[in-house]
């Protein structure tokens, strides 16, 4: 059944063929329904992989690609628990927003384009998780790369979006540097890309320590890139230029969490390495809390959504850097399910309400009610209500690192579950409590979006309540046992749940929610008294802590220099060079179109003199003369 | 030589020669015999089905052991078996290139000239002797001149064949001289006796005329291959010949000019041991091909650049593609074969797929102008893409075969020694310079206005034989190892020391 696997990313590829060819507007319809159809197809194929992985366990091929001398780089796909979860999710998510796509981009210009885009996207996602070795990975994390940036500048007649298409595009570069560094440097110690070589290796003692820890570091600056952690963080913000659909797939569930992906996958190799795993968790952590808290004060309903992925996504670091392997794949897994959830509720308000700004919201809840009380199930699982999908994998995450001794860090991971419940609650009661009016004739436009958008977040509401169930401490750890049977190299902790965690981490999130509700709905608390008094601060976190000022003033700044420096080289140095070879070359090939001059006498005489000269170099060499 | 030793002869060894023969002598006489109102196109269904069964065989041959027959002068190796896949491919390309116009009855004798060249290619791969080598040469020489003047009512292609004579004639005359040269220092045409003999030669005064035996008869040599110093024929033969010629001399004729020069210089002076101590005599005249691949490889490109005319152009890039071939021949090692043999493979797909858009569009619009392109998306994007296939191909950017073939080359060169860098560098800044050329035919399609409001139909054994160049090049520029786990698998046995038969 696993057999089967590789067949499954040439589905959304044929949706980008086909929709590539037939993007002429009669067409639409059918470019929807293509789309749809193959991911659907895809999903299909996931579930069985899925299910013949549990079955029968885990399945790997591989054809040679290339080989050089001795040296054979493969292709092929591998089966394992974590990728043939992460296959579900992937194809899952995209065969939903491939449906809502249907309704929320309704009457696009470029609606064929879009869907090749998407089912682009897909493809390189999907080949990405089945990757089995690095090279492999390597050539499809640029072809996700590829896909979001085409999806993030999409509306490309806007500027924010096109700036925001190549900041997202440049910013993951710089983490692809390192992780193609580390890439090279892993093929120059172990002399092969394939995963089993390179655990084995590890494992084996073949590389030195120091080795270990400086690979699994470049190989995270990759992660980091991808995955929005700090400082490479900025980009994700900006990403929700795109349409609310790619949020929801690219920026939300799937391309983002390929940075956490990458992790676990080389999770051997982390692991060796102390100083690496205590980069992870530092990051992770750090990131966690820092989004959080410039999640609260933003004023764009996605952007406080894109921070609160950054935020979760420093989550997961978190627990894959202090050995949670299980609880760091776990809270991807929900978090998949529950952000995706809320990015196209959000969409569907947006839809709704023809703006983006929480300010111009407000008591939507009585116009949209389905849309209000999907947005809200998403809500209570990322705020970690006890019994939502969020509650299991956030304790699961805290749990291990406090069984790792990380007290520091498991504070900020306490404070960031207190921020997260408050912050999302401000964002639920800002658009559908507050009692704001919006002007009436604005509201009698505001209607409930279609069943088409409906149907897909239902789904994914199900999943947000259901999805922790798969591992808690009351019904046993289903998941982490399964994920620790396919992987010889996990060793499984058994984190025997505390109860007195659950009891904070519960009590935590009610705090949160009940300030929020004070501030935001009663108004009880003077919501501004905090910006009031400290403006400075309050401006500095509303610009994310001015990270991307920091950019422009530094990196950036310094590169515009470089390239006025580098402008003036090429105009006066390399041109002059250029122009001089180009004299040479036409010269040349005057001189030569000159001899060529259709005259067999000519040609013959040029083979005459051409062998005596020829002969005379060469007895020369032989030193006859 | 009586009868029993000819009967006790494997003659099985012979069979897809054979196969050849019998069709191309069949196919004389049916022209002869049939009635004009048969239409001669039929005849290219026969040469089909004999190129296909000879390809048969030869696959059937793959896994034998090598052997010789006919007092040593033919031999039957990996070496000659894995070449003549090539060339039956070739063949049969080219065959599917030329079946689908005539506008001539009477042009039945296409077919056969084509299948005796194709038979003089096939004993040149399989020759183990001088003699048997060079009427092999002449075989493939003779049927092509006759090729190149086929169309006997165009001036231009008249012209064609007659300076293709002269030329070739003038190759001969020095292949011949530098063979003499060899024959007077060791009294054998055999390549095993040869290479036996010669060693006892370094070191003596006779040294200098087994160099001058080495230079006469690669220079001779490099006209098939269309190489420096012998390469100015080529764009006036290849303009004036018909556009099935043409790709018959830039692929089959180049493929041959590499086998019998890879089958003399590597059996003679590959392991002969060189003019300065620790060195092999093809490592003492690395230096003397470097030069002569480098300025083939510049000269080639550089002329392309000025061309307009598409034959021309297509004529300059073989050039400049026996260049690069060239390149594995002056850094030796084990990769050298399979580097060789996978270009030429990539090469007759990328250039036959090329030529027959050429042809397709020239037929259609009368012009062999650069502008025969412009507008080719609007008004064909079939055509467009799969041109743009071609052209990425022979440009070498990665995603197809191109770009595998040059890299196998580039690595291949650099495997054993780093000295040939500075030729692969020359080979990367040549290739650089193609683009400007290659890119301008893309720019010619996409970008330029439609000049011609009509649409184009292409017969169906044009279409089917595009496809499947395209096919092959993608194929192969995304799964390289289908063809080089073949050759792997079968011939991986014949590196460059082990094809050095008469050593062992």
């Amino acid at each position: 059944m696993t057999q089967i696997a590789w067949i499954i990313p040439f589905f959304p590829l044929m949706t980008f063929l086909l929709c590539f060819i037939f993007q002429k507007r009669e067409w639409h319809h059918l470019c929807s329904r293509v789309g749809i159809m193959t991911t659907g197809l895809a999903l299909i194929g996931s579930i069985t992989v899925l299910i013949g992985q549990m079955i029968f366990g885990n399945s790997e091929a591989v054809i040679s690609w290339l080989s050089i001398g001795d040296t054979v780089f493969s292709i092929g796909y591998i089966v394992n628990p974590l990728n043939a979860l992460m296959l579900v999710i992937v194809s899952l998510v995209s065969f939903l927003v491939h449906i809502y796509s249907k309704g929320y981009m309704a009457g696009e210009e470029r609606l064929g384009t879009f869907y090749a885009y998407l089912g682009f996207f897909t493809f390189a996602m999907l080949a990405l998780v089945l990757s089995p070795n690095l090279l492999q990975l390597y050539m499809f994390w640029e072809l996700v790369g590829l896909g979001s940036f085409l999806l993030i500048g999409f509306y490309f007649h806007k500027a924010e979006a096109r700036a925001a298409a190549k900041k997202a595009f440049l910013m993951t570069r710089v983490g692809d540097v390192g992780l193609l560094i580390g890439m090279i440097l892993v093929f120059w110690q172990v002399g092969s890309l394939e995963f089993s070589a390179i655990f084995q290796a590890v494992s084996g003692g073949d590389m030195d320590s120091g080795m270990v820890t400086l690979v699994a570091l470049l190989i995270f600056i990759g992660a980091v890139g991808k995955s929005g952690q700090f400082p490479l963080h900025s980009w994700l913000p900006d990403a929700m230029e795109g349409p609310t659909p790619v949020s929801a797939l690219i920026h939300a569930a799937t391309m983002v969490a390929a940075g956490v992906y990458l992790v676990a996958t080389l999770f051997p190799l982390f692991e060796a390495s102390d100083t690496a795993m205590l980069v992870v968790a530092i990051t992770g952590a750090f990131t966690a809390i820092f989004a959080a808290c410039i999640a609260i004060v933003q004023t764009d309903i996605k952007r406080v959504l894109a921070y609160s992925t950054v935020s979760q996504l420093g989550y997961m670091m978190l627990a894959l850097g202090s050995a949670g392997y299980v609880a760091g794949v776990f809270h991807l897994t929900t978090h998949a399910f529950f952000k995706a959830l809320l990015f196209l509720a959000a969409g569907s308000v947006i839809h709704a309400a023809h703006t983006q700004l929480i300010g111009e919201m407000g008591g939507l809840w009585k116009r949209m009610k389905g849309t209000g009380w999907l947005f809200l199930i998403g809500t209570l699982a990322i705020a970690g209500m006890p019994l939502f999908s969020g509650f299991f994998s956030k304790e699961e995450v805290l749990l291990a690192v406090w069984k790792e001794e990380h007290y520091v860090l498991f504070t900020l991971g306490l404070i960031t579950a207190f921020l997260t419940a408050f912050y999302m609650f401000r964002l639920f009661f800002l658009v559908f409590m507050s009692k704001k009016i919006i002007p009436y004739k604005r509201r009698k436009k505001i209607f409930e979006s279609p069943r088409v958008m409906i149907l897909p977040m239902v789904v994914l509401a199900l999943l947000a309540v259901g999805a922790g169930y798969i591992h808690t401490g009351w019904f046993g750890p289903f998941l982490g046992e399964w994920l620790a049977s396919g992987n010889e190299y996990i060793t499984l902790h058994p984190h025997e749940g505390a109860g007195w965690l659950m009891a904070v981490t519960t009590l935590l999130t009610f705090l949160g929610i009940w300030m929020a509700y004070l501030m935001y709905q009663k108004e009880k608390l003077d919501r501004n008294y905090l910006s009031e008094a400290f403006p400075g601060v309050y401006e500095a976190v509303l610009n994310g802590f001015f990270v991307d000022v920091l950019y422009q003033r530094t990196v950036v700044f310094a590169t515009k220099c470089l390239g006025i420096v580098g402008t003036w080289v090429e105009r006066y140095v390399i041109q002059g060079i250029l122009h001089f070879i180009e004299d040479i070359t036409i010269l040349v090939t005057k001189l030569a179109s000159k001899l060529q001059n259709g005259q067999v006498q000519t040609y013959g005489a040029m083979v005459g003199v051409g062998l005596v000269v020829l002969l005379l170099i060469g007895l020369m060499q032989g030193r006859f003369f | 030589m009586d009868m029993e030793t000819l009967l006790a002869y494997d003659w099985g060894i012979m069979a897809p020669e054979f196969t050849i023969v019998i069709i191309a002598t069949l196919l004389s006489l049916l022209d002869l015999f049939l009635p004009h109102s048969f239409h001669r196109k039929w005849l290219s269904v026969f040469a089909g089905v004999g190129i296909l069964v000879a390809f048969v065989f030869t696959l059937s041959q793959l896994g034998q052991e090598a052997d010789m027959i006919l007092y040593d002068t033919y031999r039957l190796d990996l070496f000659a078996t894995s070449f003549k896949l090539l060339l039956l491919i070739g063949a049969g390309l080219v065959l599917g290139l030329s079946a689908s116009y005539h506008r001539k009855r009477e042009q039945g004798e296409f077919y056969y000239l084509l299948l005796t060249a194709l038979l003089g290619a096939m004993m040149m791969a399989s020759s183990a002797d001088l003699i048997t080598l060079f009427v092999g040469l002449e075989l493939l020489s003779i049927s092509s001149y006759i090729l190149a003047g086929i169309d006997k009512q165009s001036l231009k292609s008249n012209e064609s064949a007659m300076k293709y004579v002269i030329n070739g004639g003038m190759a001969t005359a020095i292949t011949l001289f530098g063979f003499s040269y060899l024959y007077g220092l060791t009294g054998s045409t055999q390549l095993t006796t040869i290479s036996e003999i010669l060693p006892s030669l370094i070191r003596t005064p006779a040294q200098g005329l087994l160099i001058m035996a080495f230079i006469m008869t690669f220079v001779g040599l490099a006209f098939k291959i269309s190489t420096v110093p012998f390469h100015m024929w080529t764009p006036d033969v290849y303009e004036g010949a018909p556009i099935p010629v043409t790709a018959f001399l830039s692929v089959v004729s180049k493929a041959a000019g590499f086998i019998i020069l890879l089958r003399v210089f590597l059996t003679l002076f590959g392991t002969l041991e060189g003019l300065r101590l620790n060195e092999t005599f093809m490592q003492s005249m690395a230096l003397w091909i470097g030069v002569l691949a480098a300025l083939t490889m510049i000269l080639g490109n550089i002329l392309a650049l000025r061309q307009h005319n598409m034959k021309r152009l297509f004529a300059y890039s073989s050039v400049a593609h026996a260049g690069y071939l060239l390149v594995p021949v002056v850094a030796l090692s084990t990769l050298t074969l399979e580097n060789i043999w996978f270009y030429l493979l990539v090469y007759m797909f990328m250039t036959v797929g090329g030529l027959a858009i050429i042809y397709v569009l020239y037929e259609k619009h009368g012009t062999l102008d650069l502008e025969m392109f412009s507008g080719l998306y609007k008004r064909s994007p079939a055509l467009a893409i799969l041109m743009t296939i071609f052209i990425l191909s022979l440009a070498g950017i990665p995603g197809t075969a191109g770009f595998i073939g040059k890299l196998n080359i580039i690595l291949g060169a650099l495997s054993t020694d780093p000295a040939p860098i500075v030729l692969v560098s020359i080979m990367i800044a040549a290739t650089v310079l193609s683009y400007v050329f290659y890119f301008g035919i893309l720019v010619q399609i996409y970008f330029r206005s439609n000049p011609f409001q009509v649409t184009i139909k292409v017969p169906i054994v044009m279409k089917t034989t595009l496809w499947i160049c395209a096919i092959a090049i993608i194929g192969l520029g995304i799964l390289p190892n289908l063809a080089l786990d073949f050759y792997h698998h079968y011939v991986d046995l014949i590196n460059v020391t082990e094809m050095l038969w008469m050593r062992g």
